[in-house]
């Protein structure tokens, strides 16, 4: 499959895909499985941070534990000359976690997605009539969540033939 | 102690909403666990030192929240790109007797990460995380032809540029 993916980083990445182990020492405990010095682990985990490959390290958050129970991708219909700009005003929402420009599709001319959250769905409306107003861009769907079908980290490396 | 405990179950089931009932304590440790974990041999220590308490109140107050559900995993998130795989966010137009059948098709593939039922005639979002692009051509065709759907009712929306990527919440742990 990816020929860029060393064996050590193949080792990385399965440890990785677990989780962290719910323990106090999760790296020297991961650095075991993967059969590797947890110094070596550690300076692998810093370089990959320093690259970018690792984007972040911590906890991830159940959004509707902590008062956000409302949920809705929009997508918006930018003019390609504007995607930009648009883009960048609507990262700065602190209601948005997601923004990103997509390709579009025969009859769906929708290129820009962004993921918004809010305590109540009663109040997406309202932001999203602010974001539209704010970026001059009226042409928009709004696509409210209305369940969690599957959420699961990504399996980068099948181990089930290993 | 017992009681403060039972009231936190309460909540939990009727407002499904536990932000009242954290502490200052509570969202501190969540920004540290979310901004700033170290990369050291015994990470939470560094946090308790930190935060000024001990490593078993850091660490009983840890696995509440992980038994809460208010933290779902700690780990490392990956730009899956720059190891070389590809994804796509897709959307499928399903009539309501097939949804059951759609989530389990969706179920059965691991490339498929996250998946919703949404408002709209394209009702089932998802999005795949695969070795190549091919895959992923794959996995939408199978869905397709299971579901006897026209070329027209899938979508297949892949990343052209990424603007922001923050699920952290930091404005909604508000300490109180």
């Amino acid at each position: 499959m990816n020929c860029q993916i060393s064996d050590i980083e193949r080792k990385v990445l399965v440890v990785l895909q677990e989780g962290f182990p719910a323990s106090r020492s999760p790296y020297s405990d991961m650095a075991k499985s993967a059969g590797l010095e947890t110094r070596r682990l550690l300076a692998i985990l810093e370089d990959w941070k320093r690259s970018g490959k690792i984007r972040r390290i911590g906890a991830i958050i159940n959004h509707l534990k902590i008062n956000l129970s409302g949920a809705a991708m929009v997508a918006w219909q930018v003019e390609p000359e504007r995607v930009e700009q648009v883009g960048n005003i609507l990262a700065q929402y602190s209601q948005v976690s997601h923004a990103y420009e997509r390709q579009t599709a025969e009859n769906w001319p929708y290129n820009v997605y962004t993921m918004i959250h809010v305590a109540d769905i009663e109040q997406i409306n309202e932001i999203v009539e602010q974001m539209s107003q704010r970026c001059g861009v009226s042409k928009f769907r709004i696509l409210a969540t209305e369940k969690e079908l599957k959420k699961v980290p990504p399996k980068y490396i099948n181990t089930d033939y290993q | 102690m017992k009681s403060k405990r039972k009231n936190w179950n309460v909540a939990a089931k009727y407002s499904k909403c536990l932000n009242n009932l954290m502490d200052k304590t509570d969202s501190q440790i969540l920004r540290e666990l979310q901004d700033n974990f170290p990369l050291c041999e015994r990470p939470y220590e560094i946090i308790a030192e930190k935060l000024h308490i001990s490593n078993e109140e850091l660490w009983k107050r840890i696995r509440r929240l992980i038994d809460d559900g208010v933290i779902r995993r700690i780990g490392a998130s990956l730009d899956s790109r720059q190891f070389g795989f590809c994804s796509t966010l897709a959307a499928i137009k399903v009539r309501p007797e097939q949804i059951g059948q759609a989530c389990e098709i969706i179920e059965k593939f691991s490339e498929i990460t996250h998946s919703y039922l949404r408002k709209d005639e394209f009702n089932i979002w998802f999005t795949i995380i695969a070795s190549d692009q091919k895959k992923i051509k794959d996995i939408l065709e199978h869905i397709r032809t299971s579901l006897s759907l026209e070329k027209s009712e899938i979508l297949n929306l892949p990343a052209k540029r990424l603007f922001k990527l923050d699920a952290r919440f930091h404005n909604y742990i508000a300490a109180p």
